[in-house]
């Protein structure tokens, strides 16, 4: 991946469709991240949201921060209402009411797309409509309070595994859900982060232009559940990359490419130390969680060297 | 604020805007090769042409150029306009018969295949847009690369076709591209901007700290001349910078 320095940044578009002045927190990843699949997909798109986040704090009546049409969904049913919205087109088409091009964007959060929505997110995938699936991935519930879902790391104190003399925080993996998506077989599987803005609007834009079911897996900081400063958001996600925690890669047609593969990897204790969430773990744990991020790392290397 | 029609549709505008602004604030699909939002407008593709009706008479504008008029009516997907954006588009195919955004966008417009021939040109990929000349220009204020020689022949180039002592790598012209004639790639500590006719190597700065390759070298030592900062100040990467607690 190039890095882009301080010019080309001011040849992206200022257009958005996802406007400043809404509600998130002060150095809000998951906004930053919504703000760059918006500049990334452009106008003609029709937004279905699942609860969470990102529809709480941008739709707050009588007010919305969305200049496209956008429709809120329940936490489970976002991939389903996509799916009619593309059929409906599909058959409006067929039967001769011209309408202008419009590609079915489906954003959730980690609860809607790793817990609630998997069911319906499976079956889309299966029937092969044509949509992206975006997940924005902050690894907890963190519009309810920081619960824990399938997402949220080993090791990470959340509100209902708070770590303490008897437990220590998050004591299951975090879920694959890219490979879970990789192994539905659809066309375009890709991981981004907003820390990396370039990459993650190539990946945004080339989902939007294959035709058929898309995924692309977002990791966006939370200063709030992470329990970090709120300037720390970019930096956080630049480490978990750097570090292996959540590499960079896309999967076209069940080819692995490693979009990031610096030279060597950072401890994975960069990534962990500033968190508050991460605060209590042992050396111990510590370095049980490097051996499982260099496995990972290491098969998902193999993969993309395989082709 | 004056009001102007685009196929029938009555838009609000302000003076100054052109038609082709109006158009895609209103959603209207006026396609565009060599316009870009955040440079000066240049015409040079055509393709943005858009038919004018005026005192009884109608003609023929690049509307990314023409700023629009009181009363003004707009049409975008007249019979006239049509056959002349399919004429430009034959034309853009018999330059850039392999190019598979060309292709693309010829094919949207119902051009499969192009009635002329080219001579000397038949797999190139610059369409002389001229975006990458004004964002070098405009953007990074380096003007390293330009339009040069006329007719044939006309192409971008650094000056003599050398690698250009005023690049500094940025990427910009690259990114900017719309037909991808000009690629970027860095590999193993060093990156390339090359087109068909030029290219230049960059050595990329080592962070002190991590060990990983973060920006071209003569781009740093421009930034940290134009801001006079001290000569360590690039020594270690923006993630290394400030220690991290």
């Amino acid at each position: 991946m190039e890095t882009l320095g301080i010019y080309v940044p001011r040849l992206v578009t200022k257009r958005q469709g996802f406007t400043p002045g809404h509600r998130a927190c002060s150095g809000c990843g998951e906004a930053l991240a919504v703000k760059l699949v918006m500049k990334a997909l452009g106008r003609n798109v029709i937004v279905v949201m699942s609860t969470g986040c990102m529809e709480v704090i941008s739709t707050q009546l009588p007010y919305t921060a969305w200049e496209v049409p956008w429709i809120h969904t329940l936490f489970e049913n976002s991939a389903i209402v996509a799916s009619g919205i593309e059929a409906g087109m599909k058959a409006l088409n067929r039967k001769g009411t011209p309408l202008p091009k419009a590609k079915v964007v489906a954003i959730g959060g980690d609860g809607a797309t790793f817990d609630i929505g998997l069911g319906a997110i499976s079956g889309a995938f299966e029937r092969g409509h044509d949509f992206l699936y975006v997940c924005l991935d902050n690894e907890a519930y963190m519009n309810t309070g920081i619960q824990r879902s399938s997402a949220t790391p080993f090791g990470a104190s959340t509100t209902t595994q708070p770590a303490g003399k008897v437990s220590m925080g998050q004591s299951t993996w975090k879920k694959n859900m890219p490979a879970i998506a990789i192994a539905h077989d659809i066309p375009y599987v890709a991981t981004a982060c907003p820390s990396y803005p370039f990459d993650l609007m190539n990946k945004v834009k080339k989902a939007a232009e294959i035709e058929g079911p898309t995924y692309v897996h977002i990791l966006s900081v939370c200063p709030t559940g992470w329990r970090i400063p709120t300037d720390m958001t970019i930096r956080l996600g630049r480490l978990a990359v750097e570090t292996g925690v959540f590499p960079l890669y896309e999967v076209e047609n069940g080819k692995y490419t490693l979009n990031y593969d610096p030279p060597r990897l950072r401890p994975v204790e960069d990534y962990l130390k500033p968190q508050g969430r991460f605060r209590h773990l042992t050396p111990k744990m510590v370095k049980k969680i490097q051996q499982r991020v260099s496995v990972e790392y290491a098969s998902l290397k193999e993969k993309a060297a395989s082709g | 604020m004056i009001t102007i029609s685009i196929d029938g549709q009555e838009l609000k505008a302000k003076e100054g805007q052109t038609i082709l602004e109006i158009a895609r604030e209103n959603g209207i699909y006026i396609p565009t090769l060599c316009y870009h939002e955040n440079l000066s407008p240049y015409g040079a593709c055509r393709l943005c042409c858009v038919e004018i009706f005026k005192g009884g008479r109608s003609r023929i504008v690049a509307s990314c150029l023409y700023p629009v008029e009181e009363g003004l009516e707009v049409k975008t997907n007249s019979p006239h306009i049509i056959n002349n954006r399919k004429m430009i588009m034959e034309l853009l195919l018999a330059r850039c018969s392999q190019n598979e955004v060309i292709k693309k966008l010829a094919s949207e417009m119902g051009v499969e295949q192009s009635a002329f021939k080219a001579k000397y040109l038949e797999n190139e990929d610059c369409i002389l847009c001229g975006l990458c000349v004004r964002a070098c220009e405009q953007i990074v204020e380096r003007s390293a690369i330009s339009l040069v020689n006329r007719g044939v022949n006309r192409e971008v180039a650094p000056p003599f076709l050398e690698p250009s002592a005023d690049c500094i790598g940025c990427g910009s012209c690259a990114y900017v591209c719309p037909t991808g004639a000009i690629k970027m790639e860095d590999k193993d500590g060093t990156r390339v901007v090359y087109a068909r006719n030029w290219e230049k190597e960059f050595k990329l700065k080592k962070c002190k700290k991590c060990g990983n390759y973060w920006a071209p070298e003569e781009q740093l030592e421009y930034i940290r001349e134009k801001l006079n900062l001290p000569p360590d100040f690039f020594d270690v990467c923006p993630n290394c910078r400030e220690s991290v607690p």
